[in-house]
């Protein structure tokens, strides 16, 4: 209707999952602040954090929800992996049980999110390099195995936050752009601009029956 | 010519002679010739002249020709005279016509003069008027600056009217806010005005740029309404224009008021469809499944309705804060909780209709006590984005909340209701009930899914003393009933068991402080039951019990104790035989009921205690055989034990 420039083309959510303390609070509030926030509180269920990035040229703002890892709220975060476009699953590199729960959190991940979601494994707390307990090379392996993008990083030093945030937008980006994420269906976790330009065929398919509101 | 050089060597000669003859001055002539001879004719130009005038006519020396020659040069003369005279003629008659055009210049001049006079009189006045005028020209010409420069503060230039007066539904643009604030600012400014003498001035352009302000507000209004209405995407990225429209309508608290209605509007049909998208559709491909696909698992698809509830919740609380970043406006907190509120009013209905079906399908009491906790927590987390616990999906929430809640004490209620209705007998091994075991397994799992709550600590306490007096208070009347017709020592093992397996439970919780010391003083009681029990056990079987007694209440006027009844010393030298024998092996005298119970270490402590009353009994019954008071002979051998020794045996 209006020509107003918005200010952004997509919307993608995410969530962040993986065991209590692993630092996925930190690793959303480096992204979002860009900063350490070392006494981080307990997470408590849900927490969410918004950001605009720019990805391929496209302003797209990222909508993330960090879940507490805590067993008594599994059953709570476990309904916030639907509709997730992407997610960033994270273990510590300095502690080898939370690597050990990957699989476990891997197949709530697969059976609560479609198809598409896009996965990224962070090793995170790579800044204590001293008390590594998990190599980077098995963990890439694990990440090959699973067809996950994998990415080590550090929220006390910023070092591949963005890059996380960013690979898992990229692949996502892809997977509009090659029409295997169908955005006009409800809850693909990506939401666009009418007015924003369109990838490949995604033109092509009809707008779902959106009109005339009924309340 | 040729007479000079002639005369040349005649005058060197007289010169000469003259020297030669100076002795006659005084003679005339040869004064005269002398003044002939001393003329110099080549120094007499005049002379020379005529003579060469004389040689053009004179060409003939002749006698008659020197005779003729007065009259020739008479003659001569009057010629050239008259001609002298011929040619001034010519020249005065020119002189006279040059006199004639210099007198007609002159005429010519002096009219012109006059003419002249007489403009320069005629134009005078025009010059004073002309400096006049000028004068005027350059005070108007101020007067016109001053004036554009009035109009350029307190008018709006045309380009600036046509920007707010264009088309209804043309889009409105960062232009249009400029002459906005323009028009607001010349409204403002020109109150100036109204406080010099420009008041009419001054009232009338703050009537004017009144009016324009209403139209742009008007118009303004229109658009973002139109704007807002459009709003129904599920996607809702606000454009910093209608942000800014939003900036400038505050001024207009009632337009302000309608077009965040409008927004509150569009917004919530947005979400009322993504709900119902949610529920019934799913995503794409059919993940993630449609909500309601899970209504067979009541937790899940209550907490996915209340997940998707709260990101909704947010993200319309984000949109809301796009819209109003710039308004500046008291309350603008508030305004956005109301609208939140708004918005998500639309859900209400179907979660609540939903959620009831769940409730009332009768899930069980565990369920109903997890739901119950997910409606609260969800309830807190909700109402930390909206700010207010007034707004309706809260309210529902809420209400379903108290709904669960409340069907999960009926549904306690009910359970301890049932066994009290079938009170079952105590089980031959004094353990617990079936009933009390199954009563306590659904404690646990209500304690268990308590603990694993995620409402927070504070908020979890303070059910928790309803939910344990709603099961254990039965219980405990359950346990008495049960334990009425049976002997002493069975009731109390009976009782202490059932205790003990509640005290376990409930040791595993927390805020189970109270209960348990309340628990542990009701098995204290029983277990000094047991202890008497035991001791009395011991004492009739050791025989010491009929001796015991009458130590006991043994009197002085009854004499001494050798002479009561059975009391002599060979019957008390048989007990003390018995006696021995217990000594020798304590362990054998236990009540069988001390076996039924449940706490090696209860039963451990009955026989501690109640060892230690055998021990105090006997105590007592040493002193009152040993004094002499009671006659008996040779008490040392009658009782060869002292109590230190009894003590040590049995310890
Ligand atoms: N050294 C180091 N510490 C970290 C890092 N990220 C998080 N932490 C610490 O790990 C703890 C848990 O972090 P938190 O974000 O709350 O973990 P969460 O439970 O996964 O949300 C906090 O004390 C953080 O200070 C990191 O990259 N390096
Ligand atoms: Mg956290």
């Amino acid at each position: 209707m209006t020509a107003a420039p918005y200010n952004y083309s997509y919307i993608f959510k995410y969530i962040i999952i993986g065991d209590m303390g692993v630092g996925k609070s930190c690793l959303l509030h480096q992204f979002t602040e860009k900063k350490f926030m070392a006494d981080c509180p307990h997470t408590i269920g849900v927490e969410f954090g918004t950001r605009i990035m720019e990805v391929h040229g496209q302003k797209v703002k990222l909508q993330i929800w960090d879940t507490a890892g805590q067993e008594r709220f599994r059953a709570v975060t476990r309904s916030y992996y639907r509709g997730a476009a992407g997610a960033l699953m994270v273990y510590d590199i300095t502690r080898r049980s939370t690597y050990n729960h990957l699989s476990s959190w891997l197949t709530d991940a697969r059976n609560l999110t479609n198809p598409n979601t896009v996965i990224i494994l962070i090793g995170n707390k790579a800044d204590l390099e001293a008390q590594r307990d998990v190599t980077y090379e098995e963990a890439k392996q694990f990440a090959e195995e699973n067809g996950l993008l994998f990415l080590e990083a550090s929220a006390k030093t910023g070092e591949n936050v963005e890059e996380a945030f960013l690979e898992a937008a990229k692949k996502i980006y892809q997977n509009i752009q090659d029409g295997s994420l169908d955005l006009n269906a409800a809850e693909s976790g990506v939401q666009h601009k009418p007015s924003a330009p369109q990838g490949g065929r995604l033109n092509a398919d009809s707008q779902p029956a959106k009109e005339g509101c009924s309340c | 010519m040729a007479n000079t050089k002639e005369e040349s060597p005649v005058d060197g000669s007289t010169l000469s002679s003259n020297s030669n003859v100076p002795s006659q001055p005084n003679n005339p002539l040869s004064r005269k010739l002398n003044k002939i001879l001393e003329t110099r004719l080549d120094n007499d130009k005049e002379m020379l002249e005529a003579l060469k005038a004389l040689s053009v006519f004179f060409t003939e020396n002749s006698l008659r020709t020197r005779r003729n020659l007065r009259g020739d040069i008479e003659r001569r003369s009057l010629t050239i005279n008259e001609e002298f005279a011929r040619i001034f003629k010519e020249v005065k008659e020119e002189l006279e016509s040059v006199h004639e055009d210099v007198q007609a210049m002159s005429t010519c001049c002096e009219e012109m003069t006059n003419r002249l006079k007489a403009a320069k009189e005629q134009t005078q006045d025009l010059i004073v008027k002309t400096n006049k005028l000028q004068g005027e020209n350059q005070r108007l010409e101020v007067r016109a600056q001053v004036a554009q420069a009035f109009l350029a503060k307190f008018q709006l230039s045309s380009e600036e009217m046509a920007t707010l007066r264009r088309a209804r539904d043309a889009p409105v643009t960062e232009d249009f806010f400029k002459v906005l604030s323009r028009v607001k600012h010349i409204h403002e400014d020109v109150k100036i005005l109204l406080r010099t003498n420009q008041q009419t001035a001054g009232l009338e352009i703050m009537e004017q740029m009144a009016v324009l302000q209403e139209k742009a507000y008007e118009q303004l209004y229109r658009w973002a309404q139109n704007e807002c209405r459009g709003l129904t995407q599920e996607t809702c990225d606000i454009s910093p224009v209608l942000t800014q429209a939003m900036e400038a309508l505050q001024d207009r608290p009632v337009l302000y008021k309608y077009t965040l209605d409008e927004f509150g509007t569009a917004r919530r049909c947005a979400v009322v469809r993504g709900f119902i998208d949610a529920l019934t559709r799913g995503g794409p491909g059919g993940t993630p499944r449609p909500i309601e696909m899970h209504s067979h698992d009541p937790l899940r698809y209550v907490g996915d309705m209340l997940a998707w509830l709260h990101q909704a919740t947010a993200s319309e609380k984000e949109h809301l804060e796009a819209l109003l970043k710039q308004v500046t406006l008291q309350g603008v907190g508030e305004n956005m909780q109301e609208v939140v509120g708004h918005i998500t009013e639309g859900v209400c209905r179907p979660l609540k209709v939903r959620i009831e079906q769940v409730i009332v399908a009768e899930p069980g009491a565990v369920l109903l006590y997890k739901l119950s906790n997910l409606l609260k927590f969800y309830h807190h987390t909700i109402r930390s984005i909206i700010g207010t616990s007034v707004a309706s999906l809260l309210m529902t929430i809420e209400e379903m909340h108290l709904l669960s809640k409340k069907m999960f004490f009926n549904s306690l209620s009910l359970h301890a209701s049932r066994l009290m209705d079938k009170v079952e007998l105590p089980p031959p091994d004094l353990g617990p009930t079936a009933s009390l075991n199954q009563t306590l397994s659904l404690l646990r799992e209500v304690l268990t899914s308590h603990d694993s709550s995620v409402v927070p600590l504070d908020a979890r306490q303070a059910d928790f003393a309803q939910v344990l007096s709603c099961i254990l208070d039965p219980l405990l009347q359950l346990c008495t009933v049960s334990a009425s017709n049976l002997g002493t020592a069975d009731m109390a093992t009976y009782m202490v068991n059932s205790l003990y397996v509640m005290k376990t439970t409930l040791a595993l919780f927390e805020f189970t402080d109270k209960r348990l010391e309340m628990l542990e003083f009701q098995i204290e009681a029983h277990l000094d039951t047991l202890i008497n029990e035991q001791a009395s056990y011991v004492l009739t079987r050791a025989g010491l019990s009929y001796i015991y007694n009458c130590v006991q209440q043994h009197t002085a006027e009854q004499g001494p104790l050798s002479l009561l009844p059975s009391m002599d010393s060979s019957s008390v030298k048989a007990a003390m035989v018995q006696f021995d024998r217990y000594l020798s092996s304590p362990d054998t005298l236990m009540m069988p009921q001390l076996n039924f119970l449940l706490s090696a270490a209860i039963k451990e402590q009955i026989f501690r205690q109640s060892t230690e009353l055998v021990c105090r009994a006997y105590g007592e019954v040493y002193t009152a055989l040993t004094s002499p008071a009671n006659t008996y002979t040779d008490p040392e051998t009658l009782l060869p034990r002292s109590p230190q020794q009894v003590q040590t045996l049995l310890s």
